[in-house]
């Protein structure tokens, strides 16, 4: 599914219409949920559901992604509407609670342990069969196998991302909740750590993992939820959400060896709804990237242009996101 | 670092249902842990040597049974059991919600109330081994004969079970319990609970007293409930105190 919201300022409205509020269905099911703390809204008229694989909730700091996930843990209710997952209600139900494990984003844990009591204690907490060995197998998919009998407490901030991790693979969870869990890590660990969570993805457990950096999300997977002052304002496919704001120009560098002929030519032949030049290429405003394209290598080639490089400046996620967020 | 594709399979098994005993002996191995830091640990201890400090000198100056009583109902009863305790009681389940760790405990296939009674649990072991005996002792170095010497154990013991059940409520339910704590022990059964027995019935502190003045026959101030009331009400304040935390805990927020 992609839907994107027509852009406004400073917020679009919401993915799903107002006044037709369909019920969601998926692993995770979130229906016209609103979260109020007294007169402040943190999380206001979310819907959306998911299924197994991995999916990136992306947000700055402040959005609700915290607060969402609380309710989808059962931590905090629901003001308004229903959170369902796995089919139940976390808030209500209890056997549900042992099915979903969730990586808070506070850097806290029982500090006097050491990884593996800690790990073990989550196991025993799960009545896990066997603790020990599945803290083991657990501090194994984080490669903290060799961290000896130092308390966590001791631990450097990514080694302790990794312990919270290990937690909350202990129970084999069907529905894994990880709050800004590649804050601290560093970028092997990083790389390692989204293999695992892509792995266990697809492995058909439901990852919904959050993250407010750009360049992490568009790793974890196209899939992606944007949340920006409480409001779900887009989901999909990140590279379709940018495809689909066919009302804005995408952007991009064009590296030529004849740079004023070359913007002459796709002005004339209407490719472009903008265009600057300098020494050593051009920046062109398309409506339509695809046309631009298909069009772009047949142009050069009749006009005996040498192309250095041609590079979408706006296909990244941080594009999309500004657009979506700041309307710019 | 090992290669991804070398990574054992996810095998930790799926969760099931805690039993209640097992939820409540984690729990209290746990936050016993937790709690023990040494600093806490020194401060109460040289709190709770006040009372023995103060026993000594007291029967080394001879003094009657009047004045031991006084000196255990004031000091060990009326501030040491309680200070501790609600140091410990309020730290049981308060200080997880604090540091953000309660998480741990909460979102997990068990019950509340084993939560709520390992972690009063592990705080009475600690407020017990560090106030009952001191306040034993001073009672005994008193040397204001036996009676005092049991009065003041089944006191003891019934204040800090209470006083550990009180506090572990205010812990799961007001985030600063040490300022509303002090205020119930130092305005409340300090000042307000003196001005007559209607108020001095919610005062746990007046039942501690009753048995002492049942056990030595010393007159207290608004201490005359039978025996059997200083020792099954504050009992069963402890039972209400935990249910309703239990209640508490499932019904709160978390962080």
């Amino acid at each position: 599914m992609t839907s994107l919201p027509p852009p406004a300022a400073p917020l679009p409205p919401p993915v799903a219409a107002p006044d037709v509020v369909v019920a969601q269905h998926g692993m995770i099911a979130v229906n016209d949920v609103s979260k109020f703390f007294g007169s402040v809204v943190a999380v206001s008229e979310v819907s959306f559901a998911i299924n197994e694989g991995v999916t990136a909730l992306l947000g700055p700091n402040g959005a609700g992604k915290s607060t969402l996930f609380r309710m989808l843990c059962g931590l905090t209710p629901a003001s308004r509407g229903n959170v369902e997952v796995l089919g139940k209600d976390p808030r209500q139900d209890r056997s549900v609670r042992g099915r979903i494990s969730l990586v808070p984003q506070q850097d806290a844990l029982f500090d006097h342990l050491t990884a593996a009591e800690f790990v073990s204690f989550a196991a025993q907490t799960h009545a896990v069969p066997d603790p020990k060995a599945a803290a083991a197998s657990a501090l194994e998919m984080v490669q903290l196998t060799d961290v000896g009998v130092k308390p966590v407490g001791e631990f450097s901030k990514g080694m302790r991302q990794r312990v919270k991790v290990a937690a909350a693979l202990v129970n084999d969870p069907e529905v894994l909740i990880l709050d800004e869990p590649l804050t601290g890590l560093d970028p092997l660990q990083r790389r390692n750590m989204i293999a695992l969570f892509h792995r266990l993805g697809d492995e058909g457990r439901c990852v919904l993992v959050s993250s407010h950096v750009l360049d992490e999300v568009a790793r974890l997977g196209s899939r992606v939820l944007v949340i920006a002052q409480g409001r779900l304002i887009a989901s999909g496919d990140y590279h379709d959400l940018r495809e689909l704001m066919d009302d804005r120009a995408h952007r991009i560098r064009i590296g030529a060896s004849k740079p004023r002929r070359l913007a002459a030519a796709l002005v004339d032949r209407g490719l472009v709804s903008g265009v600057s030049v300098d020494d050593t290429g051009l920046f062109a405003d398309t409506l339509d990237a695809d046309a631009f394209g298909r069009t772009l290598a047949g142009l050069v080639v009749e006009l005996g242009i040498h192309l250095t490089e041609v590079d979408p400046l706006d296909d990244d996620l941080e594009s999309v996101f500004r657009y979506l967020v700041e309307g710019r | 670092m090992t290669p991804l594709d070398a990574l054992p399979p996810t095998s930790g098994g799926r969760s099931r249902d805690v039993p209640a005993s097992r939820a409540l002996s984690l729990t209290y191995r746990v936050v016993l842990r937790q709690m023990t830091s040494r600093g806490r640990i020194i401060a109460l201890t040289l709190l709770a040597l006040i009372a023995p400090v103060a026993g000594w000198a007291l029967g080394s100056a001879d003094a009657d049974l009047d004045d031991a009583v006084n000196l255990i109902a004031g000091i060990g009863l009326g501030v040491v059991i309680p200070i501790v305790a609600l140091v410990f009681g309020g730290a049981a389940i308060g200080d997880l919600r604090d540091d953000k760790t309660l998480v741990y405990l909460w979102l997990r296939p068990m019950d509340r109330w084993p939560i709520v009674v390992g972690a009063a649990l592990a705080a009475l072991t600690l407020a017990a081994s560090i106030t009952v005996i001191p306040v034993v002792l001073a009672a005994a170095l008193t040397g204001a004969g036996s009676g005092i010497v049991g009065g003041t154990a089944i006191a003891g013991m019934v204040g800090v079970v209470s006083y550990i059940a009180v506090f572990t409520l205010m812990g799961v339910w007001l985030k600063r319990f040490i300022v509303w704590g002090l205020a119930y022990i130092l305005i409340w059964e300090g000042f307000i609970a003196q001005a007559g027995p209607g108020v001095a019935r919610v005062a746990l502190r007046k039942y501690t007293r009753s048995i002492l003045v049942d056990r030595t026959g010393v007159d207290l101030d608004l201490a005359d409930f039978s025996l059997a009331a200083g020792i099954i009400v504050p009992l069963l304040v402890a039972l209400a105190a935990l249910a309703l935390a239990a209640w508490r805990l499932g019904s709160q927020d978390i962080d």
